[in-house]
């Protein structure tokens, strides 16, 4: 069964492969021109909370604009996941569709064995191609973790082990609808759609919910503090001695006057931030909760098509 | 007679409020070649799937060589040889893939059968099966249930996608199949002429409903057209199971089981043919065409 199962996985398998080889393309050379550009600007003496030497701040500055348009490319690939997850759901769908499921089913072999077998292949070939994609996001964006950290959106969900979630999720969230409705390509694009709005509503509005932000306020005129270094920093900004935020800085201008009176500077600043120390425990968090959903939907597809005939 | 290699009881099938299959009881002796008859929508391929157990009785119950399908699947499946309506095959598989595909799902597989088979068809092992013709496609689908040498062969309406020579060469080969060994297979179709050649059993559905299950022999030696004067069927009915009557001014026509042999001085005896007899169970006004 396991030669069948791969046997009807082989295109969808090699599709998702060269979606990795692809992004290997754009990687490795800007990868390697990236940190080559690290070591030679300097940047490792402009590390930590000080920053090092005044001119750290141009240098930091100009590396990073430099390789701007491949971060902005790259925070795309947030979507690979998902697309890697619903291109390796098409197999079992399309055999459901197709009606060849009836083939198997009227072999030698329990149905429970193909059924397991199908998502086990479907499962085993995501979770490998979604960790080589990890593997090589990791490594590109080194230089660009030890200056700015990696608890930034655009950061935090190209690291770790919750590409991993999304991409079971995609999957998981494919195999029940194409289990369902029985048609693949349809099935991938709503999927596929329902991966995206998963993860807008996460990043957006979950995210922050589940990471238990710690608050800090401190006066304005001290830099700083040393616990925001790398932090994820949700909101920041004026507040009162007590932390409420000031809201809108109001200024005056007298009646018939050209020039206004801007306010003085704020006495206190306040920030709401997950500390760059809870990375892990923050991804392992959230893989959880997206592998727990793709786990039950996968378990559904299973049952559903196991149970419903 | 031996023992029922299947056998339904009280079987029913409903999809949503449409019962597919209703109220099924039959015996289908083991070693018999079973033809299973009826219109479009009676309830074959219902019942044969039920019996493969892809899908599961609403009610009653079915057992195949005295296990239940689904239930006893991983006992019953290696048993079991079926061929599907529309024979699914993988389009995008080569005829060897296929076989390959049935050695590696079937332990009981005969590999030797299968080419043997393959080659006497003179279908080419590397063609893709989706190039195939309707016929040969059909041939390998039956190369993958015989292969498997099953005890139990169902075959649902396995030529009437075909052409009549296609039809002919598929039929000759369940014929040379059951020939070489020892099995009980059950095909459906809605043309009985179809089937005729190759069974010796006869299983007529209509309506979700068995109407008629007996051997062939029994059933073209009891049943009888009479032709009469108008009238006075009434002496006949109570006697003999009348399926079928029509009249005209003057005469009346009757098909009849019969109980027994059939003696009325009043009444014209005639034999039937099997499509004949299938048709007057099914309703359809054979005997106009008999009269003739």
């Amino acid at each position: 069964m396991i030669w069948l199962g791969w046997r009807l996985q082989r295109t969808e398998t090699l599709i998702a492969a060269a979606l990795l080889g692809l992004v290997a393309v754009v990687l490795v050379p800007t990868g390697i021109e990236m940190a080559h550009a690290y070591s030679t600007d300097g940047l490792s003496h402009c590390l930590g909370f000080t920053k090092g030497s005044p001119t750290c701040g141009d240098v930091i500055g100009s590396f990073e604009q430099r390789f701007s348009p491949y971060t902005a490319l790259v925070d795309w690939f947030t979507l690979l996941p998902g697309l890697i997850g619903v291109v390796l759901a098409a197999p079992f769908a399309l055999e459901l569709e197709r009606g060849t499921q009836r083939l198997a089913w009227t072999q030698s072999i329990t149905r429970r064995r193909w059924v397991t077998t199908k998502l086990g292949l479907a499962v085993g070939s995501t979770a490998i191609v979604a960790s080589a994609l990890i593997l090589v996001l990791v490594w590109w964006r080194q230089p660009l973790v030890k200056l700015d950290g990696r608890m930034d959106g655009g950061a935090y969900d190209s690291q770790g082990v919750v590409i991993l979630g999304y991409a079971l999720f995609a999957l998981g969230l494919a195999l029940a609808i194409g289990a369902v409705w029985r048609r693949a390509i349809p099935a991938v694009m709503v999927s596929f759609v329902g991966y995206f709005v998963a993860r807008i509503f996460f990043d957006t509005w979950l995210r922050k919910r589940i990471a238990s932000p710690s608050s800090l306020t401190w006066r304005a005129s001290d830099r700083d503090p040393l616990q925001l270094f790398h932090s994820w920093v949700i909101s920041e900004g004026p507040s009162d001695s007590h932390g409420h935020f000031l809201g809108h800085i109001k200024v005056f201008c007298a009646p018939g006057q050209g020039v206004c009176a801007f306010p003085k500077r704020p006495d206190y600043m306040h920030a709401l931030y997950v500390p760059a120390s809870d990375f892990w425990s923050l991804q392992l968090v959230e893989f959880g909760m997206f592998a727990g959903i793709a786990l039950a939907l996968i378990a559904f597809a299973g049952w559903w098509t196991l149970y419903r005939e | 007679m031996s023992d029922a290699a299947i056998r339904a009881d009280g079987l029913g099938k409903q999809y949503g409020s449409h019962w597919a299959l209703r109220d099924c009881a039959l015996e289908i002796p083991a070693g018999s070649v079973t033809a299973l008859v009826g219109p479009n929508g009676a309830g074959k391929t219902t019942l044969l799937k039920l019996a493969v157990g892809l899908t599961r009785p609403s009610e009653g119950s079915i057992k195949v060589l005295g296990l239940v399908p689904r239930e006893d699947e991983a006992a019953l499946m290696p048993r079991l040889g079926f061929v599907a309506q529309e024979h699914p095959l993988h389009m995008g598989f080569s005829v060897k893939d296929t076989l390959t595909l049935g050695r590696r799902l079937n332990p009981s597989w005969n590999d030797e059968i299968a080419r043997k088979r393959i080659d006497h068809l003179d279908i080419p092992l590397d063609r893709k099966v989706g190039k195939l013709s309707g016929g040969q496609q059909a041939q390998v689908a039956l190369t993958l249930a015989l292969a498997k040498q099953p005890d139990v062969l169902l075959l649902d309406e396995p030529v009437a996608s075909l052409d009549p020579l296609a039809r002919r060469e598929f039929l000759n080969s369940v014929m040379e199949a059951v020939s070489e060994r020892e099995m009980t297979v059950v095909l459906s179709s809605h043309i009985v002429t179809d089937l005729e050649r190759v069974c010796d059993h006869l299983i007529v559905l209509s309506h979700a409903r068995t109407l008629l299950a007996a051997s062939i022999d029994q059933v073209l030696a009891s049943h009888r057209l009479l032709t009469g004067p108008r009238g006075g069927d009434d002496v006949v009915s109570r006697v003999h199971s009348v399926i079928r009557e029509s009249h005209t001014e003057r005469q009346t026509s009757l098909v009849v089981n019969a109980n027994g042999h059939v003696y009325e001085s009043r009444w014209e005896v005639h034999e039937l043919d099997l499509e004949e007899i299938v048709l007057a169970y099914l309703g359809y006004r054979a005997l106009e065409a008999a009269e003739q």
